[in-house]
């Protein structure tokens, strides 16, 4: 309950923070892409999420993303079922979050490149510190965020029944495409 | 004996046929058909935004996978990764409702325009900065607004 209360008042702060004194600094999306793929012997499991919000402040390169567990579109309705109910307890935990930094990001102007990004992602109410590389594309209004990296279910606390183990794979890979536009 | 045993096999075979029928029925269930259905609740924007305001908890526990129908102002209207973006506000505050449609109202997406007056249909998956609605149909008495 206070984890969703802080992350709300935390969001809140950032934009209002960066309305005031970096409007031009700060870079936004609510319609950002995640999905994530199981691959595994018995079936491919793959879900799309539309409806990511991440914010970057390009001075510091900090970047804070929130997504609803909710808002993952799977091919067939049981599994979005299983998923929500069973195995991330959407009810319980309804965000996933990221709180991280881009290193060198203000290295990197006006174009491309290969860059690292290091912070903490919480799924499950489990938090996890990844670094992972991103292809990072700096236009004049806009900061584009894509790759992707592998996490392993068990460092998430969520929980495979028996039954269905050989259905869904120990590592999940996690593709992301964020395209940042200057916030006013 | 033979005949007996052949009766088992059968009434066997009709049984693993059977629940096989079911349990490929229920793999294969469908998601609910948001046209047909009858929503759960019918709001205006401004009654949900106050709601999510108030306590997120508890609007979510309301709101949450279930079939709503919210009347609201076009705020802003998009197309990102070829879905259309409806986003409805109330009449005060900084949040609004981000409508993503099913693709098979793209065309009718086209009619409207920023200020128009809709009544969305979809399933709300929850809050962030705003409040988010998936698989959203438009009612269509709401096309002869100017």
């Amino acid at each position: 309950m206070t984890i969703l209360m802080k992350n709300r008042i935390l969001i809140f702060w950032i934009l209002l923070i960066s309305s005031q004194l970096f409007s031009q600094e700060r870079y936004l999306t609510k319609e950002g892409y995640i999905s994530f793929f199981s691959h595994s012997l018995v079936e491919d499991i793959k879900a799309d999420n539309y409806q990511v919000l991440s914010i970057i402040d390009k001075k510091t390169g900090e970047i804070a993303i929130q997504l609803l567990m909710k808002s993952f579109m799977f091919k067939k309705a049981l599994m979005q079922e299983h998923f929500n109910q069973s195995y991330v307890e959407s009810y319980k935990y309804p965000k996933a979050t990221f709180k991280g930094f881009i290193i060198n990001l203000k290295e990197l102007d006006n174009q491309n490149g290969a860059l690292e990004i290091k912070g903490i992602l919480s799924i499950h109410g489990k938090e996890k510190e990844i670094s992972i590389k991103a292809n990072v594309q700096i236009l004049k209004d806009q900061i584009n965020l894509s790759g992707n990296f592998m996490v392993e279910v068990a460092d998430f606390d969520i929980k495979i029944p028996i039954v269905v183990r050989n259905n869904i794979a120990k590592t999940i890979k996690i593709t992301f495409d964020l395209q940042h536009k200057s916030y006013k | 004996m033979k005949t007996r045993n052949f009766k088992i096999l059968l009434i066997g075979l009709i049984l693993i046929i059977i629940s096989l029928f079911f349990i490929i029925n229920l793999y294969n269930k469908p998601f609910i058909d948001i046209k047909k259905s009858n929503p759960k609740l019918e709001i205006t924007a401004q009654e949900i935004l106050n709601d999510y305001q108030a306590d997120e908890i508890l609007a979510n526990e309301k709101y949450v996978d279930n079939l709503i129908q919210i009347k609201g102002e076009i705020a802003d209207i998009s197309f990102e990764n070829g879905i259309s973006i409806i986003t409805l506000k109330g009449t005060s505050g900084v949040s609004s409702i981000i409508c993503h449609l099913l693709p098979e109202d793209n065309l009718n997406v086209l009619k409207l325009k920023k200020g128009n007056q809709v009544m969305v249909k979809g399933i709300c998956t929850g809050y962030l900065i705003d409040i988010m609605m998936i698989r959203c149909i438009l009612i269509n008495d709401n096309f002869n607004e100017k």
